[in-house]
């Protein structure tokens, strides 16, 4: 009786100390999207849609954040970081198009092109996506060894 | 394994860090650019072409250069073929600097009227499409471009020839006199001649007869054309030939019938 006391006491405080992880991470998170909006206050009036597209990311990768930590130690932490990897590949992808974003004025128009930024962006994203590819590959190797001693 | 995922995880954070500052400082410290285009001048070059120079300034209050900054402006008729271009390059701005340079850009009158009389007669607007192109910190290139237009004033505007006045010269021969009448709306002063050959309702060539002009900026023209023309050919109805001869252009035959 004392021993499932003990261990229910162990894996609470295991939660507890996740869901904390998970806090501070998206705080730090937000944190970050909240300074960085302040110096891009002025882009969504020349943008319309902009700001939509920058929440959208950060909740959604804020979310996978969250459940990436929760399920921490798990192979389910892999599988919300791959997740979360294909995510902004994708999310890249669509919102940036070909990387050449064209808005209409009155009387004109203006073509950002951010090709090159997109490029690395894919990049470092496709990076993102093989080191997760490459934690979950290491957490079933070590399982697998722990399985057979 | 564990090590090598922990370098690349480190490595891509940093990375991903350095290339949202950049990014956001980049657009952050184009708003520190500012661009003034000033009050668009018109005025007349020695080889007798129209001079649009447009004085632009840009400040770069920004973090980073400003490289391969261009201005293009093309004037297209109506049918869409390009009659005028001027294009002013910048290769580098550097950072707190201000850069003041005029845009300019040369219209061919005589190519433009060759493409249309009504900008001769007809006071119209021009078109102009204007593009401004730079490359921001040598990596994130952006392109704006406006249309805008002008008003073209016609340097012949509402050009009428008056009734004919015929004078007996001798036995033969009748004197024609003509009144030729334009407002000059160009913004240019003209000076010339003014060719009118007449023939009668067979297309018989009766006379000729030439007048100067002097119009300036803004101001009527009112002469009048003598012509001696056999008095056998006059005929109740027929028309004219009108040419017209400046240092911006000569054009003609104008068909103006009479009768």
């Amino acid at each position: 009786m004392a021993e499932v006391k003990k261990d229910f006491k162990k894996r609470l405080q295991e939660i507890t100390f996740k869901a904390l992880k998970a806090t501070i991470k998206s705080v730090l998170l937000y944190g970050i999207y909240f300074v960085l909006s302040m110096f891009l206050a002025s882009v969504p009036e020349m943008f319309p849609g902009f700001q939509q597209i920058i929440e959208t990311f950060v909740i959604v990768y804020m979310i996978f954040t969250i459940f990436a930590e929760l399920t921490s130690e798990t192979i389910f932490q892999h599988f919300f970081n791959t997740t979360k990897a294909l995510f902004v590949i994708l999310y890249l992808a669509f919102s940036l198009k070909s990387g050449v974003i064209g808005i209409t004025f009155q009387n004109g128009n203006l073509i950002i092109d951010l090709r090159s930024f997109m490029a690395i962006a894919m990049l470092l994203s496709l990076l993102g996506l093989a080191k997760s590819m490459f934690q979950a590959i290491n957490f079933l190797n070590a399982k697998a060894e722990t399985l057979h001693v | 394994m564990k090590i090598p995922i922990r370098i690349i995880g480190t490595a891509t954070t940093f990375l991903w860090l350095f290339l949202i500052a950049f990014l956001v400082s980049a657009a952050y410290s184009f708003k520190d650019v500012s661009f003034d285009l000033g009050e668009p001048k018109i005025e007349m070059t020695s080889h007798n072409e129209i001079l649009f120079s447009l004085p632009v300034t840009v400040d770069n209050k920004g973090y980073y250069r400003l490289g391969s900054f261009n201005i293009t402006t093309e004037i297209p008729d109506e049918e869409g073929s390009i009659i005028a271009q001027g294009s002013t390059f910048i290769s580098t701005i550097e950072k707190g600097r201000e850069i003041r340079t005029i845009h300019n850009m040369t219209i061919d009158v005589d190519k433009l009227l060759q493409d249309s009389q009504d900008y001769l007669f007809n006071d119209t607007e021009l078109e102009i499409h204007q593009v401004v192109s730079m490359k921001l910190a040598e990596v994130i290139s952006g392109q704006a471009s406006i249309n805008l237009s002008i008003p073209w004033g016609a340097p012949l505007y509402n050009f009428t020839l008056g009734e004919i006045q015929y004078v007996t010269h001798n036995k033969t021969h009748t004197k024609a006199s003509i009144s030729i009448g334009f407002v000059n709306h160009a913004s240019f002063d003209l000076a010339g001649t003014i060719q009118v050959r007449m023939y009668n309702s067979t297309s018989a060539f009766l006379g000729e007869g030439q007048t100067t002009i002097e119009a300036p900026q803004n101001g009527s023209h009112q002469r009048r054309v003598e012509l001696s023309v056999p008095t056998a050919g006059i005929s109740e109805n027929g028309y004219f030939n009108v040419d017209f001869f400046t240092p911006f252009f000569d054009y003609g035959p104008l068909v103006i019938p009479y009768g």
